[in-house]
């Protein structure tokens, strides 16, 4: 009997599979299709989730004013967990079976190379709303991505702290086991030297941590101005409950990994006014086109955008766009029109492509918390 | 070959094939420790992460052929299954699998502070030498080799320190040695794949051989049958391509994931294929065939 059923449940599981090949492989040429890459599950699905809300609403939009080039625009959703197998199965599939025109993601720099890789050996657009660190834009000419570089911001921000704020005297902690955190700290590092300022204190933490009493204490004795903190927004928020029992008066600044609505909920009165970081996209102060994303993100998903969100509807209307702009959406075709964006004002912001394809953002939003919200600090401008 | 078949399947099943053939040599490889011998051993991605580091830099830094490379992580991952086989000596069930979660980590914390392996950004740019026909050319070899090992003197004394140790070594079994082999050649296989995953992926990172990597090859070994060939290879099949063929239900994948595995270990708990062993089946026909 077990047996029998046992046997009965493997040829389920197949037949599960036969359906699922043949359920999404017609290939109708009346669509555009583009395939997200993004994680809605795992350890950096916080980063996906509102990705995927911000390239729903961007082609829901599309599609009311009647599509690109007169045809629907289909996104496809799949889920890769963050792993690197899981993108790569998934581009293949996007590829082979779906024939999408472009990829657009992935918000993580190391998945987005995966995908990379693949997309340029068969010749398909990926444009990453994420990636910031080094040798994306490298891997070939298909290869575009429209986020804040770090390269740019850090030496801006850098600029500010020192001449706005006088803070001279830098201590720096990295988040070891995050590759976005060991990317950031030598940028960091580098921009302080060159502006003149000196590192007082370096320590590393790993995520996932939440006793920093030792690296508070330590904090503490080194006398600096201001923190510089590499890593995420959760171990950012417990570390400054730390540093608020023990009495210290700093500041923690940041890069845009501690864009995470869980900072305010985690640090309370801790990070309030306290913690200040750059990114390149504020729902605070807006422009006229981040006004009306607003209004109809919060209108749809009864929640606030963040930056992913806006970089992925940017994303997928630079894409519209340059399909519309070059009347064909055969990636070989409209990645000439992609590579010759000029100040497209997008709702996170200018963007421009540089001659390697480099996005040039500007400005910089330093945003701080206030009464638990993420408030606008200042806006400075990139050269 | 890849073109040849790729007249038939696309290249997303390519892809799949491709990752089934690494797992079912990750599987065997642990198969021969945890399913054949009997010690529980939870870090086997620990020793995948030696090799797959080792083979990258190899080719990377020293500019090495992929075959020598490949062999390299392989011997590194050895090596290291030799050091780890020796605490095992006084060590059994629950206590190994402790040792060997700690070595797992240990591995993992390594490679997050290695400067050489790029650290916590992992290595990314090594040619993707992997192909279809070199996983399944080298997965057919080590299924025969690991058949022969298994049916051999040496196999079944590893068979008899599963079911009791004490009586093996009444037996005349050198336990100590027996148990320091399993070890070392399931790390080598581990090795092997972990070259061949580095060369396939072009970018490899400390988090893809965190703890669950460890568990889903248990798992593999497990829901399969432990210590049976055809089991392991089973197990491989079914948990590569089940998380695939469920992206149908979407948010609910691995929902359905968990649930197969529950259902799967109450009606077979010894595993799909449980004791079932390659000269087993050929009996079976034989006796069919008479």
């Amino acid at each position: 009997m077990k047996k029998r059923l046992a046997v009965l449940l493997c040829v389920v599981m197949m037949l599960t599979l036969v359906v699922g090949c043949g359920g999404n492989s017609s290939n109708n040429e009346d669509v555009i299709k583009l395939g997200y890459l993004g994680a809605k599950t795992g350890s950096v699905a916080n980063y996906g989730i509102p990705a995927e809300k911000g390239m729903k609403l961007a082609i829901e939009e599309l599609n009311e004013n009647g599509g690109v080039l007169g045809k629907e625009l289909v996104g496809i959703y799949e889920d890769n967990k963050g792993e690197n197998s899981d993108v790569a199965i998934i581009v293949d599939k996007y590829i082979s079976r779906d024939k999408v025109a472009a990829l657009v993601g992935d918000p993580c720099t190391g998945l987005t190379k995966v995908a990379a890789d693949l997309a340029q050996k068969n010749e398909i657009v990926i444009f990453s709303p994420g990636a910031t660190g080094d040798g994306v834009v490298e891997i070939g000419d298909y290869v575009f991505r429209n986020t804040l570089l770090d390269i740019f911001a850090v030496p801006a921000v850098v600029e500010w702290m020192i001449e706005e704020k006088g803070w001279g005297n830098m201590a720096v902690i990295t988040t070891l086991d995050i590759g976005y955190s060991t990317d950031l700290t030598p940028v960091f590092k580098k921009a302080i030297d060159e502006k003149g300022a000196k590192i007082v204190f370096e320590d590393t933490i790993n995520s996932g941590e939440t006793d920093f009493t030792a690296q508070v204490t330590k904090l503490k004795n080194a006398k600096a101005d201001v923190l510089v903190f590499t890593g995420y927004y959760t171990e950012a928020a417990l570390f400054m409950n730390e540093v608020k029992k023990q009495n210290l008066d700093i500041v923690l600044v940041g890069g845009d990994g501690l864009y995470g609505q869980d900072l305010a909920k985690l640090g309370q009165n801790a990070v309030e006014e306290r913690v200040i970081f750059y990114c390149g996209f504020s729902s605070d102060q807006p422009s006229p086109e981040t006004a009306e994303f607003l209004e109809k993100y919060r209108a749809k998903f009864n929640e606030d955008p963040d930056m992913f969100s806006a970089q992925y509807y940017d994303a997928v209307m630079i894409l519209a766009k340059a399909m519309e702009d070059a009347g064909s959406a055969d990636p070989k075709v409209f990645r000439n029109e992609l590579a010759k964006l000029k100040d497209y004002p997008g709702v996170s912001g200018n963007t421009t492509f540089r001659e390697d394809r480099e996005p040039i953002k500007s400005p910089v939003c330093l945003i701080t918390i206030k009464d638990g919200e993420f408030t606008l600090l200042e806006q400075i401008d990139v050269k | 070959m890849e073109g040849f078949l790729l007249q038939f399947i696309d290249a997303y099943y390519l892809r799949i094939l491709v990752i089934i053939g690494i797992n079912i040599i990750l599987a065997l490889g642990l198969n021969l420790i945890t399913g054949v011998t009997g010690q529980l051993s939870m870090g086997h991605a620990g020793f995948m992460s030696i090799g797959a580091y080792t083979a990258a830099i190899l080719t990377l830094q020293f500019g090495l052929s992929f075959g020598i490379a490949l062999l390299g992580g392989a011997v590194m991952a050895g090596l290291f299954g030799f050091l780890i086989g020796i605490p095992t000596l006084r060590l059994e069930g629950d206590y190994l699998a402790m040792v060997t979660i700690g070595f797992g980590e240990i591995i993992r914390v390594f490679f997050l502070n290695f400067e050489l392996g790029g650290k916590a950004t992992g290595l990314y740019g090594m040619t993707k030498y992997t192909t279809f026909t070199t996983v399944w050319i080298l997965v057919i070899i080590i299924v025969l080799l690991n058949a022969k090992l298994l049916k051999s003197r040496h196999g079944r004394a590893l068979y008899a320190i599963r079911e009791n140790e004490i009586a093996a070594e009444a037996a005349g079994v050198n336990t100590t040695l027996m148990k320091v082999l399993a070890f070392t050649i399931g790390a080598f296989l581990a090795g092997l794949a972990g070259g061949l995953y580095a060369h396939y992926m072009g970018y490899i990172a400390p988090k893809d051989f965190a703890f669950m990597k460890s568990i889903e090859i248990l798992n593999m070994v497990v829901l399969g049958g432990m210590g049976s060939i055809p089991g392991s290879i089973l197990g491989a099949f079914i948990l590569t391509i089940a998380p695939e063929m469920l992206r149908i239900v979407d948010e609910y994948r691995l929902l359905f994931y968990g649930a197969l595995l529950v259902i799967l270990m109450i009606f077979r708990p010894n595993g799909l294929l449980g004791n079932v062993r390659i000269y087993d089946l050929k009996k079976r026909f034989r006796k069919k065939e008479v």
